[in-house]
């Protein structure tokens, strides 16, 4: 097995490792302090709309990010640590992973307008499923990049 | 060494991307302040509802990650305005300058705000404040859940603060998002 640009790869792999465990929030380490000032909180406060009863809660502590968003991150360092192993068996041809990349995303969009409209009741799982094959197909489309087999 | 000499003169050769990392950091900078500022009026403008998140803020389920996706601009502009490929390195070095972009940007135009209308974040909190008021929450908790809000509310409006959360996470999103603009965007080599 060739590895290519293994610093980019390990990069990436460390950087998106951290975004979990700061999106995770003060639970994961059992913080004294209440989440509302949780430096993960504040960290993720631009970025994500850290409702409450949006989140899942570790140790009587919201996460820092909704159900959706850590969907999103822990399926992305999900999908990047498989790159090895997804590479071997050659699953995909980068026309189809943009193609589910998109519909992914519109479903994402669709499941959440749904909800807001009041059409449909999403839960944090079906959030979490949905955000996690959105950030899982985003780190796919690399398959092949870093990892080549001969 | 003339393989290498080649490789060097080619990315000599590549044109600038501060043009793309420029026009995608303004335009997801002034999204990221606008949306920040749609949900800050509208929590103000809201009446107590003694929810602990009001209806408001479901709004914000829209704008999740938003700011993320400035990269993917920036390689997408890169790559059609040359018609080029871009390595993933190139990518994500796009996507870290126009995250850094977007954070100034955004940071730029809160502090122009806060002159434009100075009490902003004092109505904010106070909106809050009335809002945990109306709450069914226990006294003791509730003074709690207070005070820790309005700390960090007050918290976020000062330049470092914003410089030191922003500033990496923007930064590091954006990576990823201009790598995948690279790979998705970029002319396929070969």
């Amino acid at each position: 097995m060739q590895i290519r640009q293994p610093i980019l790869y390990g990069l990436v792999f460390i950087l998106v490792l951290i975004l979990v465990l700061v999106a995770i929030g003060g639970g994961l380490f059992n913080q004294s302090a209440r989440w509302p000032v949780q430096w993960q909180h504040q960290a993720f406060n631009s970025l994500c709309h850290q409702m409450a009863n949006r989140s899942f809660w570790i140790n009587g502590q919201p996460m820092a990010v909704c159900s959706r968003c850590i969907g999103v991150y822990s399926g992305f360092a999900l999908g990047w640590m498989l790159l090895p192993m997804l590479s071997l068996i050659r699953i995909t041809r980068l026309a189809h992973i943009k193609k589910v990349l998109v519909v992914i995303l519109l479903f994402n969009f669709i499941d959440a307008a749904g909800n807001l409209l009041g059409l449909w009741q999403n839960t944090l799982f079906s959030r979490a499923i949905l955000g996690g094959m959105l950030g899982s197909s985003a780190a796919l489309i690399f398959v092949g990049d870093f990892f080549h087999h001969n | 060494m003339d393989e290498v000499t080649e490789q060097q003169a080619e990315q000599n050769n590549q044109p600038s991307y501060w043009t793309s990392v420029g026009i995608a950091g303004v335009i997801f900078g002034i999204i990221v302040f606008a949306l920040s500022l749609v949900t800050s009026y509208a929590m103000i403008n809201s009446e107590p509802s003694g929810s602990l998140f009001s209806p408001v803020q479901l709004l914000g389920i829209f704008v999740c990650l938003v700011g993320a996706f400035g990269g993917m601009l920036a390689t997408w502009h890169y790559a059609n305005e040359y018609n080029i490929s871009i390595k993933l390195g190139k990518g994500a070095l796009i996507g870290l300058f126009t995250g850094i972009c977007i954070t100034v940007v955004y940071i730029v135009f809160n502090q122009i705000w806060q002159f434009i209308d100075p009490d902003m974040t004092q109505k904010a909190i106070d909106s809050v404040i009335a809002n945990f008021e109306a709450s069914d929450l226990p006294d003791a908790q509730k003074q709690q859940m207070i005070d820790s809000t309005v700390q960090s509310m007050r918290g976020q409006n000062s330049i470092g603060t914003q410089l030191l959360y922003n500033l990496p996470m923007y930064g590091i999103l954006n990576v990823f998002t201009g790598m995948i603009g690279a790979k998705v965007f970029g002319k396929q080599e070969g």
